[in-house]
């Protein structure tokens, strides 16, 4: 962990790239990488990367609430050390109780000074949800709530970046029934500007690049679940490479037929590619190495709100089973009824208009 | 003789009306509800409002106005039935989404249910959905006798005819005016038998305007031998009840033709070449009197037909020159008499020119459903009877046959109009004239 | 719970048991209006008018050779669409799965089309609609018996087409929400279904079985 100056003092990430060795050619590299991930015209590379260098590096806190630990796994076991793993590297992560060496009361203490020394510029990243059931007792560290050191932090934080689907929406810790309550950050903070990069684990080169992003030029175009539009912006179904199997109706029907290995569709064996927007057809995993559909399994819709809950991960997801036949017979034989009350009714009447006495 | 049935609709002629509006349509309602069963009620529920039923009626193909769209003309009865009978009658009540039927309504529906539609029937058979559209617009005429808007022309013939078993006011009785005809072509008529296994009826247009017709058939049942008679009381064929649309008269003049038939102990009716006076009394006299019939109800042509099929009526063959037979609505579309004039032409080696819509598919004459009877309408009917001309001449035909009566008074009066080069004749008159001795 | 999901769980269910019970409401409804007992003598035997009525379901989908001169377009249009519409339903992969989830079967022998052939039927079919849309408002017979429900009918059938295409084919908006939309539009074709014009579905093979049965018996035309 670096000990930088802090606020008006710290140092721009041009000076940390030179510091680095990093060459003006191997930057302007990752640049052009970034704008192209992020759907940019090639001639915004050059802006794109003045500005990401005369951005200064920001303090950085990391709050781990009700989390798993693999968005943060995701984010350091990033395969070839890329730039921005040195970028993140470098950055000022002055609090996250996970990686650094402090502990106890003066990790606390670090974060407390951060928060302070930086009030209103340092970037608040949040994994995990957020419990909020019996005043958030479910989730503590040091004697506070999860719900306490939120609003807290939140305060001075200049954005939000809610990493994992756990802190965006509250994933996997608010699946039915949710006994905590758990909800995600955007769910309780409304005053702040808010970046969700959900997944489970999110790509690491989305966290990263989102992070860059907003380094370079502030609050990136968010979708309507607060996604960055430039990772998030199209389904997994539309840039799946088994689409053209889709599109000529041919299905895997099993994860053991012809099918399957033929590489055909997984839709009919649930996957959620069609409603999930995310980044892994494109970006893909480990390194572009590959992704779950390549190795041959559905989308599950990692990066979607409440994608815990929307039935078995092998269900295709066209519509819900009907399975209440209870209801439909019921709905049958009330037809049966008002139908047969109506026809009498209309019969009597037809009596009775026809003059007809019987 | 009922004169009760006569008495309670003598009232609901158009002119002399004096119900309230409320009345007269609570009348209509009444006639629209006795309709009201499943197989109308499906017609109804189904139409899915595609306007083919436009193309298969002769007044909207020759005017290519939408109001003589068949099932616009059923369109107060629908809305009855969908207010009072359908389904969610409840809903369309309260929340008035079909509005009452008003007299006005009514009214204006006069028009398209008496003078521009012959009850032909045409539009049932291009219907997608299969509906009985001409059954539809019957209910409809029905219900607009009961409010006393059918026409007066048809009302005052009805009700006459009910009273007094003759449709007109007559100098001589129909009777003396048979047996005249008889003394004039040289045939024996038998009138007033006691007992007889075939009563036969005279359409009242033949008697006055064609009588050799009548004369004709006569002959030929004389040829065969056949154990027939007249009877004065119910010679009159044609049944204004129907053409009014009035339940209560058409039982009336139906019950006179059944009551002189079970009198004789008659096993056949026979209707002679009269259209709507077969249909109304093969498919609807049972019905309205709610009994099965203790006779055959049978058309000339068809008796004919089989007399011909047994061997015992014999013919010659006749000159070769090109013929054209129009099919009467109510006998071949709508009555299934689909084959009888057929196997007599082909006895008669006419040398036959079918028109493109023919057998079931037949334009009407236009004169049909009484609105020969109805002056008004004369415009209109000659609009579609132009095109009816056209397409006879379209055959090349030099001669021209029907089996209907009424059929004849109106290609007559279309043919003098057009100065046609054509005189329609009768099938049964071919028939008589080249028996083979 | 998100649009999609309550458009494909709780409101499909919904509609889906207000569908039962209006068809059946209707259906029960008409029938005990009771069928009239004929007295006349019949001109043909019970079954061969049966025979007759039954072939008439079917040969009335054709029009007899004298009047397809005048309505040879229009029959053309409309059973144009209804083919498009249940080749789509029928046929198209979606919808296929769609099917065996909500009912919960599976039927790996149903046939389905490619997609991009589904796609063209659908364009073709939206086209049909179209024509038979303006003709409905222009040709006068149409015009003069068309009412609301020819024409909310029709609405809702656009937006069930128009949404399917969109999300097929990827105009802009976020795919769950035209999905949800395309799932809704049908969801509403349920609920309408029993109300509207659409319950010809279920009366056209009765209806042209009566006439068809109760013409036979007179040997009338069919």
């Amino acid at each position: 962990m670096s000990k930088l100056k802090q606020g008006k003092d710290r140092p721009t990430i041009g000076q940390v790239m030179d510091e680095a060795g990093v060459g003006r050619r191997q930057f302007m590299k990752y640049c052009a990488g970034m704008t192209a991930l992020m759907a940019m015209p090639p001639m915004a590379t050059t802006a794109f990367a003045r500005q990401l260098r005369a951005a200064r590096l920001p303090s950085v806190i990391y709050m781990p609430f009700q989390e798993c630990t693999g968005c943060l796994e995701s984010l350091t076991r990033s395969f070839a050390p890329s730039l921005e793993n040195l970028i993140f590297d470098t950055v000022s992560l002055d609090y996250n109780h996970t990686l650094q060496a402090a502990a106890g009361v003066a990790a606390e203490e670090a974060r407390y000074q951060a928060m302070e020394e930086n009030f209103g510029e340092y970037i608040l990243i949040v994994d995990g949800a957020i419990s909020t059931n019996d005043n958030g007792i479910h989730g503590m560290s040091d004697g506070h709530t999860f719900l306490e050191q939120l609003y807290e932090a939140a305060e001075g934080a200049a954005a939000i970046v809610a990493v994992g689907v756990c802190a965006a929406y509250g994933g996997v810790a608010a699946a039915k029934p949710n006994p905590t309550g758990a909800v995600g950050v955007a769910d309780l903070i409304k005053d702040k500007p808010i970046i969700n990069v959900p997944g489970c684990p999110p790509i690491p080169e989305v966290m990263t690049g989102t992070l860059v992003s907003f380094l370079a030029s502030g609050v990136p175009d968010l979708d309507r679940h607060l996604r960055p539009k430039a990772f998030f912006g199209n389904t997994i179904h539309d840039r799946c490479y088994r689409r053209r199997f889709y599109d000529r109706g041919l299905f895997a029907k099993s994860f053991d037929d012809e099918g399957a290995r033929n590489g055909w569709c997984l839709y009919e064996l649930g996957c959620r590619g069609p409603t999930t927007y995310n980044a892994c057809a494109t970006i893909k995993w480990n390194g572009g190495a590959g992704w779950p559909i390549e190795s041959g399994h559905g989308c599950i819709g990692c990066s979607e709100p409440g994608f815990w809950d929307q039935g078995g991960f092998y269900e295709p997801v066209t519509a819900k089973l009907f399975s209440e036949r209870g209801q439909s017979v019921a709905a049958a034989a009330a037809g049966v009824a008002v139908g047969a009350a109506a026809g009498l009714a209309a019969k009597s009447r037809k009596k009775k208009l026809a003059g007809e006495t019987e | 003789m009922s004169t009760t049935a006569t008495q309670a609709f003598a009232g609901a002629g158009a002119a002399e009306d004096n119900r309230t509006a409320e009345q007269r349509v609570e009348g209509a309602m009444s006639a629209f509800a006795r309709g009201f069963g499943a197989t109308v009620a499906m017609n109804m529920e189904s139409c899915i409002h595609c306007g083919m039923c436009a193309d298969a009626c002769h007044f909207y193909i020759a005017t290519e106005e939408a109001k003589y769209t068949p099932i616009w003309k059923a369109e107060m009865f629908k809305r009855a039935f969908r207010r009072e009978s359908g389904a969610f009658a409840p809903f369309f009540k309260i929340l008035g989404l079909k509005k009452k039927v008003t007299l006005e309504d009514l009214e204006e529906w006069q028009e398209l249910l008496f003078d521009s539609c012959n009850l032909c029937g045409r539009c049932s058979l291009i219907c997608p959905m299969g509906l009985e559209v001409a059954e539809l617009i019957e209910i409809g005429r029905r219900g607009m006798y009961e409010a006393g808007l059918a026409p007066k022309e048809l009302v005052d013939r009805a009700a006459q005819q009910a009273e007094t078993g003759v449709p007109e006011a007559v100098e001589k009785p129909y009777a003396d005016l048979l047996k005249e005809i008889g003394e004039k072509h040289g045939v024996d008529i038998v009138l007033d038998k006691g007992k007889a296994d075939i009563m036969v009826c005279a359409p009242r247009s033949d008697l006055n305007r064609n009588p050799s017709s009548v004369a004709a058939m006569v002959k030929v049942l004389n040829k065969l031998g056949a154990n027939y008679t007249f009877r004065s009381d119910a010679i009159v064929a044609e049944n204004y009840g129907y053409y009014a649309g009035s339940n209560g008269l058409q039982k009336t003049i139906a019950k006179r033709v059944v009551d002189q038939a079970k009198k004789v102990g008659a096993s056949l009716v026979l209707v002679p070449e009269c259209g709507h006076a077969y249909y109304s009394l093969r498919w609807q006299a049972a019905e309205l009197m709610g009994e099965t019939l203790p006779f055959k109800v049978r058309h000339v042509t068809e008796y004919f037909a089989e007399q011909v099929a047994a061997g015992k009526l014999k013919l010659n063959k006749v000159d070769g020159l090109p013929t054209a037979f129009h099919d009467p609505c109510q006998l071949v579309r709508k009555g299934g008499v689909m084959d009888a004039p057929r196997t007599l032409m082909s006895e008669l080696g006419v040398n036959l020119k079918e028109m493109y819509n023919h057998q079931g598919y037949s334009f009407c004459c236009a004169g049909g459903g009484g609105m020969n009877d109805i002056e008004r309408s004369r415009p209109l009917r000659l609009k579609a009877q132009e095109m009816k001309l056209r397409e006879v001449d379209d055959t090349g035909a030099k001669r021209f046959l029907t089996s209907c009566s009424d059929c004849r008074v109106a290609f007559d009066d279309a043919g003098e109009h057009f100065n046609w080069d054509k005189k329609t004749e009768s099938l049964v008159e071919l028939v008589a004239d080249n028996i083979k001795e | 719970m998100t649009l999609l999901e309550f458009a494909r769980g709780p409101m499909l269910h919904f509609a889906l048991l207000v569908f039962v019970f209006g068809v059946i409401w209707r259906l029960v409804s008409v029938a005990l209006l009771g069928f009239r007992k004929h007295y006349s003598e019949e001109r043909n035997s019970n079954d061969k008018a049966l025979m007759v009525g039954t072939a008439t379901c079917g040969l009335r989908s054709w029009p007899h050779k004298e009047f397809i001169g005048r309505t040879a377009f229009g029959e053309a249009v409309g059973y144009g669409y209804h083919i498009g519409l249940f080749t789509i339903v029928l046929l198209g992969a979606p919808h296929v799965i769609f099917w065996q989830n909500l009912f919960g079967f599976s039927a790996p022998w149903w046939p389905t089309l490619p997609g991009g052939l589904i796609t063209v039927v659908s364009v073709l079919t939206v086209v049909l609609m179209l024509i038979a849309t303006i003709r409905r408002a222009m040709h006068p017979p149409l015009r003069q018996i068309s009412n609301f429900d020819d024409y909310f009918t029709l609405a809702i059938l656009y937006a069930i087409m128009l949404s399917g295409l969109w999300a097929v084919l990827g105009g802009p908006g976020r795919y769950e929400f035209i999905l949800a939309a395309h799932i809704i539009s049908f969801n509403l074709l349920l609920i309408w279904f029993p109300f509207g014009k659409l319950m010809h579905a279920f009366y056209i093979f009765p209806a042209r079985f009566v006439n068809g049965y109760l013409h036979a018996k007179k040997g009338a035309a069919t």
